[in-house]
């Protein structure tokens, strides 16, 4: 059977959501993507809580920061101290470069910071290298049995 | 100058030798004068009244004997003037001077007293005491009075429009902050965006389309950088890396790895004498000598560029010198070259958004020290700027330059 990865996109503009989507369609890898608009939706979306009960697990969480509700460092906090859920990798993806944000993410267990490039090109590349290592080199975890 | 608080209350007692009771808050006679006088004997602060009333003042006051009375009416009351007695019965009119100050008070304070000698007199004044007035003359008092007043309403007038001043600039700087920060987002969405329709849609719509979404990215991109740029320089300042002790000849052998590319493409040769060893914040530092060596390099003449980087003790300060043999700045710009996004040439001519000597002059200032050039059209520029020896910067080398070996990068 052919591995198709999951990924969930955390952002709450719908702009940021086609971009990256575009760009991953763009990789020409096969993926399945999922997204939300907030930080709640996504505890939720990741728990399987409430309208998400069939949601697919993840291989892949990329994660804005400045999120409504539950801000991206609070979500990926949760993520980190949930037994079930601490092994997805997170990739914050922001328009921060704030150190405060890079230092504040990677100690509470982000798996890589991503900051959003201002042009398309740059933009479109990176998302694409994201995609390349994730889904081509780095090996990931089998999924928790829940 | 002292700090003076904002007395929230303007009331005053009017005036009863020696009364403490309650004050009744009343409105604040305009021109009157409000005294607050440290006496023990009434008959003097009947006559210093007297004086004052007699000169045309409009005199309110109140009168204390003691410390605590003093301390409790100066937080209750607002007073113009102080008169105080030298000799009084626990303590002496002096020690009035230094409550004030504890209070962070600045209401001006005259020494009205019998003889004490001049050298009493004197200490007095260099205590702080605005004037020294004899109890036996008190002609003096009311001309030393108003010239007190006076005085004390130009510090207040100063200080101010120092505070006004302060404030707006701390204002405008939270603004470009915020501004340049907030923009970020959604301008990259608009570039982004546009250039997905230049991408997808060239050629598909008509020529005019393609030249419309062609404007639209290119402004947009513009915009951009101007954003970051002023980002960037509305950060100097705010987020520091701290200071620490800078060999200046580190810093160019990062300045020239982080320009090889620009050395290399334009044959440039840079050259810098022993630099020395200063208190700065390093990576503040690095943007200055760059900017400055960068505009040497890109505003080269028919030549390579050659650029000299020297530095010089000049009494409390370094001064530093960076040199080209470039085109040069007209003496008509002097002003401007340093002001924000200020740009002498056109785009193609030469690039650049025009933040880089702004962000010289900003982090220069920052350190205490003065930016400026000299130059003449058509024959090279050097840009001179300083850092003060006793706050931020100190020598650890005794070398003078003209014995310092010479450090020389060819392309």
């Amino acid at each position: 059977m052919k591995f198709t990865p999951e990924v969930l996109l955390v952002d709450d503009s719908p702009a940021d959501i086609d971009l990256t989507t575009a760009a991953l369609a763009g990789s020409k890898r096969h993926l399945h993507i999922s997204s939300v608009n907030d930080g709640s939706e996504a505890i939720l979306f990741l728990r399987r809580e409430g309208k998400y009960g069939a949601a697919p697990a993840p291989d892949l969480v990329v994660l804005d920061l400045n999120l409504p509700r539950k801000t991206g460092l609070e979500v990926l906090s949760d993520v980190k101290h949930d037994p079930l859920l601490a092994r997805i990798p997170v990739v914050i993806f922001s328009t921060s470069q704030a150190s405060s944000d890079i230092g504040g993410s990677y100690a509470l267990g982000a798996n890589c910071y991503l900051s959003k490039p201002g042009t398309l090109p740059d933009f479109m590349a990176a998302v694409q290298s994201m995609a390349d290592f994730w889904f081509g080199y780095a090996s990931l975890p089998d999924k928790e049995k829940r | 100058m002292l700090i003076e608080e904002t007395v929230a209350s303007a009331s005053v007692i009017p005036g009863k030798s020696g009364a403490l009771s309650t004050p009744a808050p009343t409105e604040r006679a305009s021109g009157g004068l409000r005294v607050l006088l440290v006496e023990d004997e009434p008959a003097d602060v009947e006559l210093a009244l007297k004086a004052l009333s007699h000169a045309g003042f409009e005199v309110t006051s109140d009168v204390v004997q003691t410390q605590q009375e003093f301390t409790e009416l100066l937080r209750k009351n607002s007073y113009d003037v102080i008169l105080a007695d030298y000799k009084l019965p626990n303590w002496n009119g002096m020690e009035s001077i230094e409550i004030l100050r504890a209070e962070g008070l600045d209401i001006p304070v005259m020494m009205v007293s019998g003889s004490l000698g001049d050298l009493k007199a004197v200490e007095c004044i260099k205590q702080g005491a605005a004037d020294y007035v004899l109890k036996d003359d008190l002609t003096r008092l009311p001309e030393s009075v108003r010239r007190a007043v006076r005085e004390k309403l130009l510090r207040d007038q100063n200080k101010s429009a120092l505070e006004d001043l302060a404030r707006s600039n701390r204002d405008l700087e939270q603004f470009a902050y915020v501004a340049s920060h907030d923009l970020q987002e959604p301008l990259r969405m608009v570039a982004a965006y546009t250039q997905l329709l230049a991408e997808r849609y060239k050629g598909k719509l008509d020529a005019e389309a393609d030249k419309y979404i062609h404007y639209a990215v290119d402004g947009a991109l513009r915009m951009q950088v101007l954003v970051r740029d002023l980002l960037a320089f509305s950060r100097i300042g705010r987020q520091s890396a701290g200071v620490g002790r800078i060999d200046c000849n580190t810093l160019m052998q990062n300045v020239l790895e982080n320009l090889r590319a620009a050395i290399q493409q334009s044959s440039a040769s840079i050259v810098y004498e022993h630099l020395p060893t200063v208190t700065a914040d390093g990576s503040l530092l690095l943007q200055v000598l760059q900017n400055l060596v960068a505009n040497a390099i890109k505003f080269h003449g028919t030549e390579p560029p050659v650029v000299r980087i020297a530095a010089e003790k000049k009494g409390r300060e370094w001064v530093f010198s960076v040199s080209d043999n470039g085109i040069g700045i007209a003496a008509q710009h002097a002003d401007t070259v340093f002001v924000i996004f200020k740009r002498l040439h056109t785009p193609t001519e030469y690039s650049g958004s025009g933040i880089g000597l702004s962000i010289c002059k900003k982090i220069i200032e920052h350190h205490g020290g003065r930016i400026w050039f000299a130059s003449e059209a058509g024959h090279g520029c050097t840009f001179y700027f300083t850092l003060p020896i006793e706050k931020y910067s100190t020598s650890s080398d005794p070398r003078s330059t003209s014995t310092a070996e010479k450090n020389e990068i060819h392309s």
